[in-house]
């Protein structure tokens, strides 16, 4: 297969999201999988470079290979092959057990510690508006390895302070004083790491451990490091980017429209001139 | 042996009275007993407190009909057919509900406590987090902690005293009235079989003083007690059972019909507001019963929906859409 990289013209915004997640995972890991990009990311690193890879579904699907891409965590898709088909609190125990290395995951807002708000924007007691709520993000975020976040880039969300925060980062608050302190401290023996990157529609962003600080690592294609912090609330670090996010390789745009996601459901064919 | 569980869809909207905490079966868009929301909305019912693992479009049709007055879980939409709970989120800005947040796995491990008959669970999720930020104690500040029905803290702190480990956070048993399951099938005598994911059906199942089960067909209990390997629940865990063909839908049934997005999508895009809710309401719920409603659905729809048998879903619609 031609593993070549493509050219720009031969790939859209949602291919090279979808290859840049995709590389976050690595062989024989145990993903915890959520609909819609992240599970085409993460089945087309399954046909690529992670062929051992585990999937866990939210709602009880465990090391699913769904032939198909399943639309939601309900679908009968994900069930097809599975080790076993059971419910959420398999799911959760197995999370909180420890198995989980990898998890994807979305967000309204986040900040430069990489806490994550999917409730509400505005003050939570008056909100300006309410959003669907936590779901899992919390718990996978507080129970994997590594989280990696998939975000629209728009200044008002990459914020200097979340509204609410939904999902832990890595300096987060210690109840019920609130005082700021490093995940670390409050995890204790369920300390395991915590969000790895954030893959916004401009560049790929990662954290320093020690510090919590989040960094821009990648720019995507036409957006230099300075745009990239202009986009941003917070003082963006860009003194440790690595160079530009690498584009998809034509096996990878093989795989993403021939084969996963050939109804463009969630990965729009990007029309040949 | 008929065991006389039988009811009828009035009848057990009937037993659900006004100001009952409530849960259900399912998961976001799968299984939710809709054939017995829509009876709770014709029947206006008033000041539920709703108690969900998830929510999901039967969360955002009572809440829009202002059946509901809390609402207590972690997270509401339609997945890919409509991003948010519009009906919750403009309820929430009228402060019209009450929301109290926990996280999935919280709500969870709460019905897991309450299906053992602890009175709470332990766990390590979402320290740090604004869900145990105690200025949102929604319940709390709304002077309703009783320590009855609803519990005296939305949490607590305490350390491992057994082994060390460090920060756990204590999160009260769900206590709920009445249950009501969307199955596949149910026995006479109220066996329960769940084909696919069970998704919480177990735990709130068990964890409710009434236990209502809808199901596609009730069957005969022998059937199910040949192979009482495959049962899901336990007879005498279930109160009451009605027979409700495509009783799930808008919402899927693993191996029956598929999610019917297209109408999750019109019922998202159209119910913004109250007068668009309502609106959806006089044309789907209202001077409807069930045999009605899926008249109007019409049989080209349903055959659409409904699941190759050897696949366990649909191969005639055309996804995403």
């Amino acid at each position: 297969m031609n593993k070549e990289f493509a050219k720009p013209e031969e790939y859209g915004l949602a291919d090279l999201l979808c290859c840049a997640a995709s590389r976050e995972v690595q062989d024989n890991e145990i993903v915890f999988a959520g609909t819609g990009l992240p599970m085409v990311a993460i089945m087309l690193a399954q046909k690529t470079h992670a062929p051992n890879l585990k999937l866990i579904f939210e709602a009880g699907t465990l090391d699913g290979r769904p032939p198909e891409i399943p639309t939601s965590v309900g679908d009968a898709r994900c069930e097809m092959g599975a080790s076993r088909s059971s419910g959420l609190h398999d799911a959760f125990s197995i999370a909180q057990r420890g198995y989980v290395d990898l998890g994807f995951l979305g967000g309204a807002e986040v900040d430069q510690y990489g806490n994550v708000n999917t409730t509400c924007i505005g003050d939570y007691l008056n909100p300006e508006l309410r959003l669907t709520g936590s779901g899992g993000n919390p718990d996978i975020n507080s129970f994997a390895r590594r989280t990696v976040f998939i975000m629209v880039h728009e200044k008002r969300r990459f914020t200097e302070q979340v509204s609410y925060i939904t999902s832990p980062g890595w300096r987060v608050r210690n109840w019920p004083g609130g005082e700021t302190v490093h995940r670390r401290e409050l995890y204790g023996a369920a300390y395991r790491g915590g969000p790895s990157a954030v893959i916004s529609t401009l560049g790929v962003f990662r954290f320093d451990e020690e510090s919590g600080r989040i960094y821009l690592d990648t720019c995507h294609a036409g957006n230099t490091p300075e745009q990239i912090r202009d986009m941003c609330q917070f003082d963006l670090d860009v003194s440790r980017v690595s160079g530009e996010t690498l584009p998809p390789t034509r096996e990878e745009l093989h795989y993403i429209h021939e084969v996963l996601d050939p109804e463009q459901i969630f990965i729009p064919k990007v029309k040949r001139g | 042996m008929s065991s006389g569980k039988r009811i009828t869809l009035q009848q057990a909207a009937e037993i659900v009275t006004n100001g009952s905490s409530l849960t259900f079966s399912g998961f976001t868009i799968w299984r939710r007993p809709f054939a017995l929301v829509y009876e709770l909305i014709r029947q206006r019912k008033k000041g539920l407190h709703l108690i969900e693992v998830n929510g999901g479009p039967q969360t955002e049709f009572l809440v829009g009909a202002g059946c509901v007055d809390i609402w207590e879980s972690c997270w509401v939409g339609h997945e890919l057919y409509g991003k948010y709970g519009a009906n919750l989120s403009r309820k929430v800005g009228n402060k019209e509900i009450l929301v109290e947040d926990y996280s999935h796995a919280e709500m969870l491990f709460r019905f897991s406590a309450a299906a053992s008959g602890a009175p709470y669970a332990v766990t390590q999720t979402s320290l740090g987090t604004d869900i145990h930020n105690p200025a949102y104690d929604t319940l709390g500040n709304a002077g309703l902690r009783d320590g009855r029905r609803i519990p005296r803290h939305k949490y607590r702190f305490t350390e491992d005293p057994f082994f060390g480990a460090g920060a756990q956070v204590m999160v009260p048993a769900a206590k709920v009235d009445v249950a009501i399951l969307c199955v596949q099938q149910v026995g006479e005598e109220g066996t329960v079989r769940v084909n696919g994911q069970f998704y919480s059906d177990p735990e709130v199942a068990r964890a409710a003083d009434v236990t209502i089960v809808m199901a596609e067909e009730i069957v005969p209990e022998e059937y199910l007690r040949r192979e009482s390997d495959q049962n899901t629940i336990t007879s005498f865990e279930v109160d009451h059972i009605l027979e409700v063909p495509f009783g799930a839908h808008p919402t899927g049934m693993f191996g029956r019909y598929d999610v019917d997005g297209a109408f999750l999508k019109d019922f998202y895009g159209r119910t913004r507001t109250q007068e668009g809710f309502d609106d959806f309401a006089k044309e789907w719920i209202h001077g409807l019963d069930h045999l009605g409603y899926l008249e109007k659905l019409g049989w080209p729809k349903m055959l659409n929906l409904k699941a190759n048998t050897a696949l366990k879903y649909s191969t005639g619609m055309k996804r995403g859409q």
